[in-house]
């Protein structure tokens, strides 16, 4: 079946299944390949994406259930994004990217909560960050990426 | 995947007629019909019905009621200002679903309709008095949350019926959610409750317990021994209606905990929501 929706700030048209997430979409209709496939089942959160802002689990979201209204947008269509560029140079400074899987969904959940909360506390962090694993279990980096980030300037 | 067609039905009326064919089931935010359908769960799955785009999706205050569209997410729940003015208990309860992206996409019908013992919106809308409002595209219906389920993924929904909306009595409660899990995360409750109290004169107290029986349950014993307590409440009395909260559970022992512990645990859960 054929689905519009807005990706990355272009509308796009493509075809699709009903067995097709989004997450699928994105990684071979599209070659978008940052969003990735940890756990399948929205507990490791490195499928994050936006959907009308919102970060969602991509795995979870079948493709066909897109609107023409939808909005999706994917880290890299934050390439130019100010708040994105400061959370890479937070993740970068601190060390934060071990194996790098996680990163993406990491990065989107951070923007997330910095773009609500300018200046969140460390149990903010935690909270927003809730739905993201990092198999390299490097959190107490990641928790200061967040806080570098939060912390730069313009 | 199975083999299973999808349909985005735009009116109520569409989706019930829908949903009245065999093997079509309705999805909503898909947090948990996902991965079922991922895992192959239903074994008869014919079509998806996607009800997201159905007129469910506010929440509003009118005579007397507050009605919150089935297709709320537990975000939308967690950060709405009438919610947040009369239902802190709500709150806490869609603040403890998965974590952020899952609050994002789980919707407060679709953890209802999916029926679960341990559903973490269920006891809070046991606490606050919640009706179910049901509707098939051409006549609505409302019962009570606690007369809605009737075993663990079971209730009293007909072939072509959809959960419109919960209706809450307007009042300013205070209460807590509490949610004893495997992480403070993305855990599916081992055991929780949700304890409600508002005044109008006199002071009201609910206590809901899940994952403690096949169905939510009220601790009716519990209720009354803090309604005819004096205020502020004495040790003994928190004593002596932990004990009730822990005679009302009639918990088993699966994957996630044991029937000993789930009970012990309904007691600790009510001492500790009455003591924050």
């Amino acid at each position: 079946m054929k689905i519009i929706f807005t990706l990355n700030g272009k509308k796009v048209e493509t075809e699709t299944t009903a067995q097709t997430t989004l997450l699928d979409l994105l990684r071979h209709n599209f070659k978008l390949v940052a969003a990735k496939e940890g756990c399948g089942k929205g507990e490791c959160g490195a499928c994050t994406v936006f959907l009308n802002n919102s970060p969602i689990n991509s795995c979870l979201k079948l493709a066909a259930t897109l609107n023409e209204t939808d909005s999706v947008v994917t880290v890299e269509g934050l390439e130019d994004d100010k708040l994105m560029q400061k959370i890479r140079q937070g993740y970068t400074d601190e060390g934060a990217v071990q194996c790098g899987f996680c990163i993406p969904g990491m990065t989107m959940a951070t923007h997330h909560l910095l773009s609500h909360n300018a200046k969140p506390t460390l149990s903010e962090i935690k909270t927003a960050l809730a739905g993201n694993i990092c198999r390299c279990t490097g959190y107490r980096k990641i928790e200061a990426a967040v806080k570098n980030a939060a912390d730069r300037g313009e | 995947m199975s083999n299973y067609e999808i349909f985005k039905p735009q009116t109520v009326k569409e989706a019930s007629d829908l949903l009245k064919n065999d093997g079509y089931m309705p999805l909503a935010g898909g947090t948990d019909m996902v991965v079922k359908i991922k895992n192959g769960f239903f074994k008869n799955l014919k079509a998806v019905v996607y009800v997201g785009n159905l007129p469910f999706n506010k929440i509003i205050n009118e005579n007397n009621k507050v009605i919150i569209g089935s297709g709320c997410t537990m975000e939308e729940i967690a950060t709405n200002p009438i919610i947040k003015e009369n239902y802190p208990t709500l709150v806490e309860a869609a603040n403890t679903v998965g974590a952020t992206q899952i609050r994002h996409m789980a919707t407060i019908g679709g953890n209802v309709g999916n029926s679960s013992p341990a559903g973490d919106s269920i006891p809070a809308l046991y606490s606050l008095d919640a009706q179910v409002l049901i509707t098939n595209g051409t006549s609505q219906r409302t019962v009570d949350i606690k007369d809605f389920f009737t075993g663990p993924g079971r209730n009293v929904l007909q072939l072509g019926e959809l959960i419109e909306a919960f209706v809450l009595p307007l009042r300013k409660t205070t209460g807590r959610f509490m949610k004893l899990g495997e992480r403070s995360a993305l855990a599916i409750s081992k055991i929780n409750l949700a304890l409600s109290t508002w005044e109008d004169g006199k002071k009201h107290y609910r206590v809901a317990l899940g994952s403690v029986a096949p169905t939510v349950l009220r601790s009716k014993k519990a209720e009354e021994i803090l309604e005819n307590a004096a205020h502020p409440l004495t040790e003994e009395v928190i004593q002596k209606a932990s004990e009730a909260a822990r005679e009302t559970a009639d918990p088993i022992t699966d994957i996630r905990s044991t029937k000993a512990y789930r009970k012990q645990m309904a007691g600790v859960l009510l001492r500790k929501a009455l003591e924050k």
